[in-house]
């Protein structure tokens, strides 16, 4: 038996994997990875960034921001807005129509409000910044602001998706983030929970000439290795969230390049002067500086991220309104300089203070805080590192369950700081847990200047005081790599890990 | 017969309580999801709402409740996600992939290790023992999750033969069915080897050898008859392990089972949708036990009786 049954066994198993062999992506289909199965495909649930990116094909906006950060007609023609800055009229663009055949018009911007400020979504808050949303006629539209807003259009371009009133009022909220139906360049064919969503060119599309290609394709890969290996095979075209070491491997693979920038994301360590950290010294702003100055951050990039990220100054950071280079330098790592500064502050022989860290809450973020104990111990600081689950450590306000210092990062998506200064810094926010009146008030005025070059001169001076009294220890803003096949023409994706895919092409 | 039969459910179902039990606290231990689902610059009161129109202002008790009632009429709630959608249809929907792959795999250990056991129990210390005592050993040694990058790098990367990932036809089903079955074949390797050393020198053995039997026809019609009952017990084990295994084969295949379900549901703090896949894999395993324990018992009355 055993001669005999042995090589037919193999026989058959070769044949078994010979037989079937892989599918290419095909012809005119753009296949993207996903990192993980989105959440939803309608824009006020899509829990993050990925949902965000398999949400936004199927959607139009009343305006678009430009790769220039600029704001742009879209679904809207033009717009006025009232002299005190709070009311917005936009003329909309006609014969426009939803993917059901619905036509857009004013009441769909009023659907799309009501929709969205539904307290059962994630991002309620985008769309509550308005609290009158009102149908001039059928194609005028006014939206009322409570103040003024310096982010309003932003806000209203990456969030507002316009969805058809007559659909979403018939099966409501739920059903319509499972079928979801916008205006968008593309409109969802199927989804298969967990596997892939599949959309089609939307033939009407009002941009002439777009979208590039005719299907488009997002398939769920939850692990950084296959996602790698699939975009070498070309059964995906786009794989994102590599690591540094996995991008550096395609850099003698053919076909593959490899597509890397900044990500708007701030990492730094909080201090509190509030709950556990009141009364330590943390309060002294010359020990906040020692700390600045004693963190040895472009050791931590170098050792941690293989060099991939970039030390920043502040919350301010590269790719952001008032951002500026020669006049922004980031802390040097400076500990003679740290320990004279904790002498004057009356702590020559440095202190024992605790740290809060978010375990796995990041990449190599573990990592990173014991780096921090270490670089710190150097300055004489004792940092007793506390690790926490990641929902334990965002489940309490002001970071209650931690001590008092606590490190975490804080996105943007906007293109500005501020909603990480006003998500960090504003009293009363969930997780603001440093409480200076300074900074309340120069957020506050940011936030309702509307001029771009006045706002931008705010954001420096903003940046100036934070580095002055400094309410956290500046970091780092990590590198995004991504692997996207030679045959994708036109792909920009943005600091935010915004695509566009409209835009996309293939050869 | 019927009594061992009614006792041995009801203690299943006093089980499977317990689990349920288990899974509602141990999830809830965790922290906190809305602080994972509303953003981090959303107002307090939008948390709030949220909260409240969620259920999960309710006391733990209340909470419970409801879980355990709806739990019992095979209602388990909606996803804290997914909003809206039966957790039920979330998980029912996964369930054929995950199943379709435990099989594949059993199949493969199957149709792998016990032609192999067999062969090498029947000349120990051949060339094809000490293949099989290799494999057997790389079997039970090898992670799988690792393999199964192994196989991706060798099989869709360099010889380009089969998908990287996915579900996609049966081609996409051989590489994870090959990580996933691989441990279980290298245990059932050196069962069958040693089952088979155990009755290869009986004596209907021997009486057929000297009957002038062929070899071939001794293993299969003499030896491995005798060999299959301690194979077919461990199946059903094997059987369990191969589901819940299932979770890192199916992240790295990116196959769209209750295993890479229930990673994304962990990561995403979705605890209704966490319990209702841990109910499921429970259910499985006890399900699985209790089928054994009958057949036992169907076979052998001694078992009933102990």
């Amino acid at each position: 038996m055993t001669r005999r049954a042995v090589p037919i066994l193999i026989v058959t198993l070769f044949a078994l994997i010979v037989l079937p062999l892989t599918a290419q992506a095909q012809g005119d289909r753009l296949v993207v990875s996903l990192s993980s199965d989105p959440t939803s495909l309608f824009l006020p649930r899509a829990a993050d960034r990925t949902a965000t990116n398999a949400s936004l094909p199927l959607y139009d906006s009343l305006v678009w921001i430009n790769d220039e950060l600029e704001v742009e007609p879209a679904l809207a023609e033009r717009w006025e807005i009232s002299e005190d800055g709070t009311e917005y009229v936009f003329h909309l663009r006609r014969g426009v129509m939803f993917h059901n055949g619905e036509p857009f018009t004013a009441a769909s911007v009023v659907a799309t409000w009501e929709s969205g400020s539904d307290a059962s979504n994630d991002y309620a808050n985008f769309y509550t910044v308005a609290n009158l949303v009102e149908a001039i006629d059928d194609h005028t539209v006014r939206i009322t602001t409570p103040e003024p807003s310096a982010t309003f259009l932003t806000t209203l371009a990456i969030s507002w998706g316009m969805v058809p009133p007559a659909y979403i009022a018939e099966v409501g909220i739920d059903a319509f983030a499972r079928a979801p139906v916008g205006t968008g360049p593309f409109r969802l064919v199927s989804r298969a929970s967990g596997e892939r969503i599949l959309m089609q060119a939307n033939p009407g599309y009002w941009r002439t000439g777009y979208p590039k290609v005719s299907e488009l394709e997002f398939r769920v890969i939850p692990d950084a290795s296959t996602r790698l290996a699939a975009v070498q095979t070309g059964e995906v075209h786009i794989a994102n969230r590599l690591t540094p070491d996995q991008a550096m491997t395609l850099d003698r693979v053919p076909g593959v390049k490899v597509v890397s920038y900044l990500n708007d994301r701030a990492y730094y360590v909080g201090f509190k002067n509030v709950g556990a950290g009141a009364g330590t010294p943390l309060e002294d702003p010359r020990v906040r500086q020692a700390l600045n100055y004693g963190s040895d951050r472009f050791g931590i990039i170098a050792a941690i991220f293989a060099g991939q990220a970039e030390p920043i100054p502040g919350f301010v950071i590269q790719g952001n309104l008032g951002y500026d280079a020669d006049a922004m330098p980031p802390f040097p790592y400076d500990p003679e300089r740290a320990r004279e500064l904790l002498t004057e502050a009356g702590y020559p022989d440095g202190f024992e203070i605790s740290m809060g860290c978010p375990a796995d809450g990041y990449v190599n973020i573990n990592e990173v805080c014991l780096a921090l104990q270490r670089t710190l111990a150097g300055i004489g600081v004792e940092v007793n590192v506390e690790f926490r689950t990641t929902n334990s450590f965002w489940s309490q306000p002001q970071y209650g369950a931690v001590g008092a210092m606590f490190v975490d990062s804080w996105s943007s998506t906007i293109g500005e700081a501020l909603p990480r200064l006003d998500g960090a810094l504003m009293p009363g926010n969930y997780y603001a847990a440093w409480e200076d009146e300074r900074f309340a008030r120069l957020i506050d005025e940011i936030g309702v200047t509307v001029d771009r070059d006045a706002r931008a001169e705010l954001y420096r001076q903003m940046h100036e005081l934070m580095r002055d009294e400094p309410p956290f220890i500046y970091l780092y803003q990590p590198t995004i790599f991504e692997a996207v096949s030679e045959r994708v023409q036109g792909y920009a994706p943005r600091a935010a890990e915004e695509y566009y895919l409209f835009r996309v092409s293939l050869d | 017969m019927l009594r061992f039969a009614v006792r041995r459910v009801l203690e299943s179902a006093l089980l499977m309580l317990g689990v349920l039990v288990l899974v509602f606290f141990l999830v809830r231990l965790t922290g906190d999801p809305v602080s994972l689902i509303i953003p981090m610059d959303a107002p307090p009161a939008q948390r709030e709402a949220f909260r409240e129109i969620m259920g999960l202002n309710e006391p733990l008790a209340v909470q419970f409740w409801g879980f355990m009632s709806g739990a019992v009429r095979g209602d388990l709630g909606t996803s804290l996600r997914r909003r809206g959608e039966a957790n039920l249809d979330i998980v029912l929907g996964r369930l054929p992939a995950t199943v379709q792959l435990a099989l594949a795999a059993l199949a493969f250990a199957v149709v792998v290790a016990v032609p192999l056991g067999l062969a090498a129990g029947m000349r120990p210390g051949s060339a094809i023992d000490r293949v099989a005592r290799g494999v057997g050993l790389a079997g039970q040694t090898i992670p799988s999750f690792w393999l199964g990058m192994l196989l991706i790098v060798l099989f869709a990367v360099t010889l380009r033969w089969l998908p990287s990932f996915g579900r996609d036809g049966l081609a996409s089903l051989v590489l994870p069915a090959v990580a996933l079955g691989f441990a279980g074949m290298g245990q059932l390797v050196r069962l069958t080897r040693s089952a088979v050393l155990d009755v290869r020198r009986a004596d209907y053995v021997r009486t057929a050898q000297a009957k002038g039997v062929d070899a071939l026809r001794v293993s299969l019609r003499h030896v491995l008859p005798n060999v299959a009952i301690p194979i077919v017990s461990v199946l059903g084990i094997q059987f369990t392990y191969l589901l819940g295994g299932s979770v890192y084969i199916e992240v790295v295949f990116a196959w769209p089972g209750l295993g890479s379900l229930l990673e994304n549901a962990i990561r995403d703090a979705d605890f209704p949708l966490i319990q209702a896949i841990t109910v499921f894999f429970s259910l499985f395993a006890i399900a699985i036990h209790l089928l054994t324990d009958l057949a036992y018992s169907a076979l052998d009355p001694r078992l009933r009786h102990g």
